[in-house]
C-alpha cells in the first residue's frame, strides 16, 4: 500500500540545480594554487598520506571538481570534504594492498632487525603498547618493517623517500620507541 | 569566533586555512608545476567544450529518428564530456515519463563514453564520464523494472572509479543509485548500508540537495520494512533540512510521505494535515498535476486504512484536478477508485452513478473503446449487482495499463 504510485520518491539523482559557486570567478590555475597546499596539509597531518600520495590525491580532487563545478555552492566545504573521504579511501585501498607476512617464512628467514627489537622488548603486548603511543607515521613505520615484513627499500618506495633515509628513519622511530618503553613508570619497576 | 584545525571550521575560516597549509614543502616543485598545468588545461578543454556545444544534444535527438539514435554515436560532435553532460540531462527528463526512451538515449552515451579516447582527458575526467554514463543507464533499467542488468551496470559504474580514491561525490552519488536498485530488489540491509554511506559524504561535501534525496530514499525503504516510525522521523528531520534550504518542492514531497507513515502509524488526523500541507504546497508551486496526484494518493491510502470520508473526498478532489488538467483517463481512474469504495461499502446505486459518468467522458474524450467496453461491463455487473471490489480493481488495472501502452514515445 505504501508504494502505491502517489508515493513520492526522491526526484531523480542529479541536482540540476546549479546556483553559482564562489570558485566560478576565480581562474582555475589561481583556484589550484591557492588551495593545493591546504588540500595536502589536511591529507598529511590529519590522515597520516604520504607527502607524494598526498600531492596526487588533492591533484586528483580537482580534476574531479571540473566535472562537478556546476553543482558545488561552496567550494571549501567541497574541496575538504573531497580529500577526507579520498585520504579515507586511499587507506582502505592501501589496507587491501598489504599482502601478511607469511609466519612460516618470517620464521625461517626473520630479519634482523626483528629479533632486536623482540629481545629489547619482554612481550609482543609491550611491543603493541608502545607502537599505539608512537606519533602515526613513526608506529606505521615500524608496523610495515616488523608486522608487515617490508623491506627498507620497499618502505622507501612507499614514503616516496630514498632507502638511506628510511634506514635513518627506522633507527629513529625504535630509539623513540624504547624511551617511551623505557619512561613507562610501571615497567621501570620490573 | 573560536579559531582551530578542526577541518569543519577550516572549511568556513579562511585565515586558519591559510595557517593551517603553511609549512606544506611541495615535495618536488616540477611535479606540482606540471600537475598545475595538466589541472588549467583540462580546466580549459571542459569549459571550452561546454560553451561551443550549445543545445547540440537536444537538436540531434529531436532531428533523428529513435531507431537510428545509436548512429549518434559516431557523430564527431557528440564525441566530447559536454555533449555527454547534455545527454545525461536528457536522460534525466526522460526517466520518469519515458524509462525506455530514456534507456536508449543512455545506451547511446555509454557507448560514446566506453568508446571516448582515453588519452582525451586525464584519467580521473574520463573514468567520471564513463561512469556517469553507465550509472544513468542503470537508472534508466531501474525504471523499466529490469533490476538485475540495473544492478550489473552500477557495479560496472562504481568499477569505473575504483581506481581514484578523489571521485569521492561520484562515488556516492553511485551509491545511491545502488541502494535504490537493491531496495527494489529486497535487499533492505545492503541498501540502507549505501545511503548511509552516501549520506556521510553528502553531508561532508555540503550538497544538501543530495542529502535530502538520500534521506528520502533511507525513508522510503524504512516505510518499505514497515518501519513507519522510523521513517517519519527521517522524513521529519528532511523538512527541516528543505525548510531552511527553501526547496519547497521537495517540502511537498515530504509532507505527502509524513502523510502516508501517519496512515500506517494509524494517525490520520496528522496525516491528513501533511496531505493538506503537500497539496498546498504542490498549490503554490503550480503543480497542478502533483495536486491531482498527491490527492488520489491520499485518497487510496485513506481507504486502505478505512478512512472512507476522508479518502473518498481526497478522490473527488484528485478526480476533479485531472479533469480540470483535461486528464480524463487519470480522472477515470479516480473514479474507479471511488467505485470500488462504493462497492466495498455496499453503496451500488452511487457506484452505478459514478460509473455512468466515467462511460460519458470517457466516450466524450474519444478514449481507447477497450477502455470504454471495460467500464460497461462493469457497470452492466453493477446492475445486476455482481460487481465486486476484486473485479473494480480488475477494471482499474486494464484502464491503468491501456493509458501506460498509450503513452507518447518522444
Amino acid at each position: 500500500m505504501f508504494a502505491s504510485p502517489a508515493f513520492h520518491p526522491s526526484q531523480e539523482i542529479q541536482a540540476p540545480i546549479a546556483p553559482p559557486c564562489e570558485a566560478d570567478d576565480l581562474e582555475f590555475g589561481e583556484l589550484y594554487e591557492g588551495n593545493l597546499s591546504l588540500l595536502v596539509a589536511i591529507a598529511v597531518r590529519k590522515f597520516q598520506v604520504p607527502e607524494v600520495d598526498a600531492e596526487a590525491l588533492a591533484h586528483e580532487v580537482f580534476l574531479s571538481y571540473l566535472k562537478r563545478k556546476n553543482e558545488i555552492r561552496q567550494l571549501h566545504p567541497w574541496l575538504i570534504g573531497a580529500i577526507c573521504h579520498a585520504c579515507r579511501y586511499f587507506w582502505r585501498q592501501n589496507g587491501r594492498r598489504t599482502d601478511q607476512l607469511d609466519q612460516e617464512l618470517a620464521m625461517l628467514r626473520p630479519d634482523p632487525d626483528s629479533i632486536n627489537i623482540f629481545d629489547l622488548l619482554p612481550s609482543q603486548l609491550a611491543v603493541r603498547e608502545v607502537l599505539d603511543a608512537l606519533p602515526p607515521r613513526y608506529a606505521r613505520i615500524l608496523r610495515m618493517r616488523y608486522y608487515e615484513g617490508y623491506t627498507i627499500r620497499e618502505i622507501a618506495d612507499d614514503l616516496g623517500v630514498t632507502a638511506k633515509y628510511t634506514q635513518k628513519l627506522v633507527g629513529k622511530c625504535l630509539r623513540m620507541a624504547e624511551q617511551m618503553y623505557n619512561a613507562a613508570p610501571a615497567r621501570k619497576k620490573t | 569566533m573560536k579559531h582551530s584545525d578542526d577541518l569543519r571550521h577550516l572549511a568556513e575560516c579562511a585565515s586558519c586555512r591559510q595557517r593551517f597549509a603553511e609549512n606544506v614543502v611541495p615535495f618536488d616543485a616540477a611535479r606540482r608545476r606540471e600537475r598545475a598545468l595538466n589541472f588549467a588545461a583540462a580546466a580549459a578543454r571542459l569549459e571550452s567544450e561546454r560553451g561551443e556545444t550549445a543545445d547540440i544534444v537536444a537538436r540531434q535527438l529531436r532531428d533523428t529518428p529513435q531507431d537510428e539514435w545509436p548512429r549518434l554515436a559516431e557523430s564527431k560532435a557528440l564525441r566530447n564530456n559536454a555533449a555527454l553532460e547534455q545527454i545525461s540531462e536528457e536522460v534525466r527528463r526522460r526517466l520518469e515519463r519515458n524509462p525506455t526512451q530514456a534507456l536508449a538515449v543512455a545506451n547511446l552515451a555509454a557507448a560514446i563514453a566506453e568508446t571516448i579516447s582515453a588519452s582525451a582527458y586525464p584519467p580521473l575526467v574520463v573514468a567520471q564520464i564513463r561512469s556517469t554514463a553507465l550509472r544513468d543507464r542503470a537508472n534508466a533499467l531501474r525504471h523499466l523494472g529490469r533490476l538485475d542488468e540495473a544492478y550489473d551496470a552500477i557495479e560496472t559504474a562504481e568499477s569505473r572509479l575504483n581506481e581514484f580514491p578523489a571521485a569521492v561525490h561520484d562515488r556516492a552519488t553511485i551509491w545511491l543509485v545502488k541502494a535504490m536498485i537493491l531496495a527494489q530488489l529486497d535487499h533492505f540491509p545492503e541498501a540502507e548500508q549505501m545511503i548511509n554511506a552516501a549520506s556521510v559524504i553528502f553531508a561532508d561535501v555540503n550538497d544538501s540537495t543530495r542529502f535530502v534525496q538520500a534521506g528520502v530514499v533511507h525513508g522510503n525503504l524504512l516505510a518499505r520494512q514497515q518501519r513507519y516510525a522510523e521513517a517519519e522521523n527521517i522524513f521529519r528531520d528532511l523538512l527541516t533540512v528543505a525548510a531552511s534550504s527553501g526547496d519547497g518542492e521537495t517540502q511537498a514531497r515530504l509532507h505527502n510521505n509524513l502523510g502516508y507513515c501517519y496512515v500506517n502509524l494509524d494517525d490520520c488526523t496528522r496525516a491528513n494535515i501533511h496531505f493538506s500541507q503537500s497539496i498546498a504546497k504542490f498549490t503554490d508551486l503550480g503543480s497542478a498535476s502533483e495536486v491531482a496526484r498527491t490527492e488520489r494518493g491520499a485518497g487510496v491510502v485513506l481507504i486502505g486504512k478505512g478512512q472512507y470520508e476522508a479518502g473518498c473526498g481526497h478522490l473527488r478532489q484528485a478526480r476533479a484536478a485531472f479533469t480540470k488538467l483535461q486528464m480524463p483517463e487519470e480522472a477515470g481512474l479516480c473514479a474507479l477508485r471511488i467505485i470500488e469504495a462504493l462497492v466495498e461499502r455496499g453503496e451500488t446505486g452511487e457506484a452505478r452513478d459514478v460509473a455512468d459518468t466515467i462511460i460519458d467522458e470517457f466516450t466524450a474524450a474519444m478514449l481507447d473503446k477497450r477502455a470504454i467496453d471495460a467500464v460497461v461491463r462493469l457497470r452492466k455487473s453493477l446492475d445486476a449487482d455482481g460487481a465486486t471490489a476484486e473485479a473494480v480493481r480488475t477494471v482499474h488495472a486494464f484502464v491503468e495499463s491501456l493509458a501506460l501502452d498509450e503513452t507518447p514515445a518522444s
